[in-house]
């Protein structure tokens, strides 16, 4: 049985369907059905009324599906400009990560100096420590660096927060870039930048494509450092939105169920098309070969 | 050193190339913590200009701040409970996924799915799963319980358990569902030759070959679960009083809302010691039985 055909769970230890086998799917579609359940229930709401919420069954259909809560949510989270300024966090926090720590693990992965290996400890270390046990000092160091309340000043702190998995993720990918092809660039007299931006960055894709989906939901989903970092209504991200919806005396909760659905729809989008390139970043070193 | 010009310039051109990324890193992350430490040293209120040393102060009130024990309390035994649960499930899930079941795509992906979602979405969630729906399932199966775990201080944890499980099981699951198969065929069938029983192949293969996804799971849950925050924010608040209020909420109330900024630097020096302390005792650990293996 070959590897690739197992990878694509085509074929299992157990090949026969036997009647312990139908005990199993029993089993496992009753915990899919429980799993669904929060998701499937979210999603009714989002299209009932204010006063079917606190009148029929959490599992009745709504009696004329409607988007009003849609339509509330996009006006209630001023969602032109908060869906926006999401995006633009993460499409360029990640942007950036992507480019620096390919560099930054490039140059490591090539270089047998005390400076470089150095910085790979240097990075590491980062993964340990999640920047949720900094967030005071972060905050300082933005204030007195002016970065608070600026959308570049976000976007830097993102960036400082990825660069350790991101450093840590392009270097496990650095034995698929040939070494034949950077020489055969530098004896062509390429210098050690545009080595890097035409030979190695194309080759890169398959990990850009890993980190990037790795770290978007993580900038997507932030809540501390956004919350910290932006208070001012224009530079607001969703997720800090939500959290004033949701936190108010009389939550509009049909409203916050519309709302949930927009807020993980793109970053599920993004995981369905690099779907396997997330499962890649998440086995790095729980996998041997 | 015997280094041509060239290859001087060379090296430095590579060095450029890690820089940029350093100097962020450096500004974001390694500055934070070396003023983290500083200011532990000092009972500054965050943002006077009159910054009093007082050495080891903060330090000691740790050892005798009740707030300071409920909140380690709460945040281990999370965390513990999360390590045990998540990865026993995990592994549970992805053995039966690694079976001849038809649809496997669809269970991976409904178990899956809920890591997409922003832990403040998730405590959202379950505290309308607890408040109103699961009361109306245990009043049509006729039962009489009260599911609104976030109301009482005695079962805030489980429902705290149950949010994070079901948002993170998944996650890990895909992880052994790799790892598992990555096994090769041929160590179960040689086994299965010499007349070694399924759970004999389980335990002697299977579990030893999953060594460093157990590794990588047990590391990530348990550094994962003692950040927890976001998940309480948007749910009980730390509450109700302060049953579930961990370490980095109570971090952000002493420091931000209480005016109390060197406090909280010592506060979260002493999570980032937890933190590295049990990385590494668990690394150490793992790892030596992986390489035993």
């Amino acid at each position: 049985m070959s590897r690739a055909a197992r990878a694509r769970g085509d074929v299992g230890p157990a090949r026969r369907y036997s009647p312990g086998t139908f005990a199993l799917q029993l089993v496992m579609t009753a915990v899919a059905a429980v799993f669904a359940l929060p998701v499937l229930v979210v999603l009714n709401y989002s299209f009932k009324t204010k006063k079917e919420l606190y009148l029929s069954s959490p599992f009745a259909l709504p009696e004329a599906p409607s988007w009003d809560n849609y339509a509330n949510a996009i006006q209630r989270l001023s969602m032109g400009t908060t869906f926006l300024n999401t995006v633009f966090y993460t499409v360029v926090s990640v942007a950036i990560i992507a480019v620096l720590s390919g560099a930054a693990a490039w140059a490591i992965a090539r270089n047998k100096g005390k400076f470089f290996k150095f910085s790979y400890v240097y990075f590491i270390v980062g993964i340990l420590i999640p920047y949720q046990a900094l967030f005071l000092s972060i905050y300082i160091i933005g204030y007195s660096l002016r970065l608070t309340n600026t959308a570049y000043g976000v976007i830097l702190m993102y960036i400082a927060t990825g660069m350790s998995f991101g450093v840590f993720i392009m270097t496990s990918f650095m034995g698929t870039v040939p070494v034949e092809l950077e020489e055969a660039a530098r004896i062509d007299g390429c210098s050690v930048y545009r080595t890097f931006r035409s030979v190695v960055m194309p080759l890169l894709k398959p990990a850009f494509a890993t980190l990037i989906i790795m770290q978007a939901f993580q900038v997507w989903n932030d809540y501390l450092m956004a919350s910290l970092f932006v208070s001012s209504a224009k530079l607001k991200t969703l997720t800090v939105a939500m959290q004033a919806l949701f936190s108010q005396q009389a939550t509009d909760y049909s409203t916050a169920m519309g709302a949930i659905v927009m807020a993980v729809l793109p970053i599920a989008a993004l995981f369905a098309a690099l779907q396997k390139y997330f499962i890649k970043g998440m086995t790095v070193g729980a996998v041997k070969g | 050193m015997h280094c041509s010009p060239y290859e001087r310039r060379t090296r430095a051109q590579y060095a450029s190339l890690v820089l940029p990324g350093m100097l962020i890193f450096t500004v974001g992350i390694i500055a934070p913590m070396i003023l983290s430490l500083r200011y532990s040293f000092t009972a500054w209120n965050g943002f006077s200009r009159d910054i009093p040393w007082v050495g080891l102060d903060s330090y000691r009130r740790i050892f005798s701040d009740p707030y300071v024990g409920d909140a380690w309390w709460f945040t281990v035994r999370f965390a513990v409970w999360n390590t045990v649960i998540q990865n026993a499930f995990a592994l549970l899930f992805a053995v039966a996924l690694d079976g001849g079941l038809k649809g496997n795509r669809i269970y991976r992906t409904v178990l899956f799915a809920p890591c997409l979602i922003s832990s403040i979405v998730v405590g959202f969630i379950w505290l309308r799963m607890y408040s109103n729906v699961l009361p109306a399932v245990a009043g049509y199966l006729g039962l009489a319980i009260n599911p609104r775990l976030f109301g009482s201080p005695s079962t805030v944890l489980a429902g705290f358990l149950i949010a994070n499980n079901w948002q993170w099981i998944g996650y890990w699951m895909l992880i052994y569902l790799a790892a598992l198969q990555s096994v090769p065929t041929e160590l179960y069938e040689a086994a299965k030759v010499d007349g070694a029983s399924a759970v004999r192949r389980f335990f002697r293969i299977t579990i030893p070959m999953l060594a460093p996804a157990f590794t990588i799971c047990i590391v990530g849950i348990s550094v994962g679960s003692l950040k927890v925050y976001d998940l309480l924010v948007s749910s009980t608040g730390g509450g109700p009083g302060r049953a579930s209020t961990s370490i980095i909420y109570l971090i952000y109330n002493t420091a931000i809302s209480g005016r109390q900024y060197g406090y909280g630097s010592a506060l979260s020096m002493t999570l980032i010691a937890a933190l590295l302390l049990l990385a590494m005792v668990q690394l150490a650990a793992l790892r030596k039985r992986e390489i035993q293996l």
